[in-house]
């Protein structure tokens, strides 16, 4: 807020040096509105605020923070005074932020949209605290199995078809792995907890395992189901098929499929808007991550919208949310990989859509969305119990111990936050 | 100005007359007072406030959003227990001696080759000083990628030389990570401490050493009992310099390797982050880095008075 104030006013001043005093009136009485988007989420935001601001006057300017530390960023910003006026939030920490009081409510107005009724059902409950609204549904998206076709080509393998089991799973990385001393069978990033429970937890729930009790006060880590899927990465690695900078990636090379060379790897929505406009020529098919003898599962994630209370931009929030939700903007963010956050026009604009994406967009039923008071000590922070189990687990000598181990340090930490 | 700057002369003067003017004595302390008043504000503003504002901090159950409610010193007793903090207090102690013997390795002889003149020696100490002033972020980014298995420098390189059986990621394990980010600190810093060991070799009076050579002692001797115990001072600043510093080590291991692998490299400050702004717990944060300044400065003392001069204490 502050610093598009200070902004227009560096403007002003330059224009007046300059003699341009009639241009003043224009940039002087537009707002502009400070939006923070996390990293690694795809062009969807910033393609909406560029649509945004050439049909608007006032503007809304994006500010993308590390997906890793967009939380503790937004935490002491609020604190110190200095938030954004509004934040595409990870739909998993609306109930922390709502709870602190930090949060514009918003229910009024959202339930005077007149397509209320067909906003997303999953985004909305985790954003409504004590009754009142906190949170609107911004982006969706779901993570899908991505294939090279030309690799698996290659390969003597069907480049239509991804893997339906762990077993053709193994197989097909170990075939594309054969093809060459600098092309890997499958890549994933070992050491990012945000991106394993979106790309390896979807294994354990279409084998029909759990990470945590429906209500998060339980960790459920050790199941037959966590050491099959262990065993596949482990068992992959053995033959060799995992990329070796996988084991250390932190999440800053989670797109690696993009530079050719990967042969399968799992990959969200907005993953596939990215490859789909910035890498046309990167010739892949998707399909849903499957369970050890078959079904599938997706994790369904995105942001909600958050308004920052006291902001002095509320209503301009809500224009560009407003913007957002019409036909126009679901399209243009269908396109760059967020799913519809309305039911109401969802069919008609996907059917426009890269063929890839409506497969992400049809895995949602099969979803889930890990509810936890404390996701973020237990599950997505950098050095939380669930990726040190898990690398731990695929990487160290004894997966048994390192997941018996895990599983008690999550529940600690659970029964310690509650 | 020119008046501020003669008085501390005057006032030099003043001294070994025996004082016997007290008036003027007690107008020179005023001044002397006076010179170090910015000097005060400055460390009471930055400094004090701030460790008093989170010593009161330490005493609460202090959530980063909502409201601090007084504990008194429950933090501090489950701090006993925290097996996590004790075992990054460890990591960071043996973290911290690896490093500082390492720099002081590699920039005592730099400091030796790039003190005498020579041709081009501004270009070595200049090649030697650049990482320096190359931020620890940036230059933990930088090595990120030169660490790279798949598309960096030094894996691809030994493979390619026939050093390694296949690619060996230098971040997999933990032996390698610690080489690796040791490396790559003493690749950043050591040029500092080169230019501070160098301007204490430059302060030891060329014909002492003249003598010490006709007199036929050999280098290594004259190295021990000449050169060591005259740059005692400087060592003593650089060593302090170097050890709080690693003691307070995080950017490296946040940036290359977020504490892993499996969380072996977490550092103290690296958990006091994690407690304070990951977990929220502000005033926990605050109490662990109470604890860690009281370290400190334990550490400082024992090391001051061990670097001592004996004969300046007898005086």
């Amino acid at each position: 807020m502050t610093r598009s104030n200070t902004y227009s006013k560096i403007v002003a001043r330059l224009m007046t040096c300059a003699g341009a005093m009639a241009l003043l009136a224009g940039p002087a009485s537009a707002e502009t509105m400070t939006l923070w988007s996390r990293s690694g989420q795809g062009e969807t935001i910033p393609a909406l605020v560029k649509a945004f601001n050439e049909s608007h006057e006032d503007q809304v300017q994006v500010v993308q923070v590390p997906f890793q530390e967009m939380v503790q960023k937004y935490a002491t910003a609020l604190a110190g005074g200095e938030a954004p006026d509004a934040v595409a939030l990870d739909l998993i920490y609306t109930p922390s932020f709502a709870a602190s009081g930090q949060l514009e409510p918003l229910t009024d107005w959202a339930k005077s949209l007149s397509y209320f009724d067909s906003l997303s059902k999953a985004h909305l409950s985790v954003a409504t605290y004590q009754g009142d609204i906190y949170g609107m549904p911004f982006t969706t998206e779901t993570s899908v199995m991505a294939w090279n076709k030309d690799l698996f080509e290659k390969a003597g393998l069907d480049p239509e078809k991804g893997p339906t089991n762990y077993a053709e799973w193994r197989d097909m990385a170990k075939r594309v792995d054969a093809l060459g001393d600098d092309i890997d069978g499958f890549y994933f990033s070992g050491n990012c907890a945000g991106c394993t429970i979106f790309s390896f937890t979807p294994m354990i729930w279409a084998s029909n395992g759990r990470i945590l009790s429906d209500d998060g006060s339980k960790a459920t880590l050790d199941t037959p189901q966590m050491h099959d899927a262990v065993d596949l990465f482990r068992n992959m690695i053995a033959d060799g098929s995992i990329a070796a900078s996988a084991r250390t990636d932190n999440g800053t090379n989670f797109l690696s499929i993009q530079n050719g060379r990967i042969g399968m790897q799992v990959v969200g929505a907005a993953t596939i808007g990215v490859l789909t406009t910035q890498h046309p020529d990167l010739n892949f098919g998707v399909a849903p991550i499957p369970g050890k003898d078959g079904g599938s599962s997706t994790f369904v994630g995105g942001d909600n919208f958050v308004i920052t209370k006291g902001s002095d931009h509320v209503d301009l929030a809500k224009t560009f949310l407003e913007f957002a939700y019409s036909p126009e903007g679901q399209t243009l963010m269908a396109k760059y990989g967020s799913l519809p956050a309305r039911s109401d026009i969802s069919a008609k604009i996907m059917a426009d859509q890269d063929s890839r994406l409506q497969v992400a967009a049809a895995t949602v039923p099969t979803g889930h969305t890990p509810y936890s008071v404390v996701f973020n000590d237990i599950i997505n922070s950098a050095n939380s119990p669930w990726i040190q189990m898990l690398s731990a687990a695929i990487y160290g000598d004894d997966p048994d111990a390192a997941i018996a181990e895990g599983e008690r340090q999550m529940q600690e930490t659970i029964d310690f936050g509650s | 100005m020119s008046n501020i700057v003669t008085q501390p002369v005057t006032v030099g003067k003043a001294m070994p007359c025996g004082g016997h003017k007290r008036k003027r004595k007690r107008k020179s302390q005023l001044v002397g007072f006076l010179f170090v008043v910015p000097a005060l504000l400055l460390v009471g503003l930055f400094f004090l406030t701030p460790v008093a504002m989170t010593a009161w901090m330490s005493l609460h159950r202090w959530p980063l959003l909502g409201q601090p409610r007084f504990i008194g010193l429950d933090n501090y007793w489950r701090m006993l227990s925290d097996t996590g903090f004790w075992d990054a207090m460890g990591f960071t102690v043996l973290y911290t001696v690896v490093v500082t013997i390492a720099i002081f390795a590699v920039a005592f002889p730099l400091a030796i080759f790039v003190e005498k003149p020579r041709p081009l020696q501004n270009v070595f100490r200049t090649i030697y000083f650049l990482p320096v002033v190359v931020g620890f972020a940036a230059a933990s980014l930088l090595w990120v990628w030169l660490l790279n298995v798949d598309n960096g420098l030094f894996s691809p390189l030994m493979e390619r030389l026939g050093l390694t059986n296949g690619r060996v990621n230098l971040l997999g394990s933990f032996d390698l990570a610690f080489a690796s980010i040791i490396t790559m600190v003493v690749w950043k810093v050591a040029g500092f401490t080169m230019i501070i060991l160098m301007t204490g070799l430059q302060s030891i009076p060329e014909d002492i050493t003249e003598a010490a050579r006709i007199d036929g002692v050999s280098a290594l001797k004259r190295f021990r009992f000449l050169t060591l115990p005259l740059m005692r001072r400087t060592v003593g600043l650089a060593l302090i310099l170097c050890i709080s510093g690693s003691m307070l080590a995080f950017d490296q291991f946040y940036i290359m390797v977020s504490g892993g692998p499996q969380n072996q490299t977490l550092t103290a400050v690296y958990w006091i982050f994690n407690q304070s702004f990951v977990s929220f717990r502000l005033g926990y944060g605050s109490a662990l880095s109470i604890v860690l300044l009281a370290i400190l400065v334990a550490i400082s003392v024992v090391q001051l008075w061990i670097i001592r001069d004996p004969k300046e204490d007898a005086r």
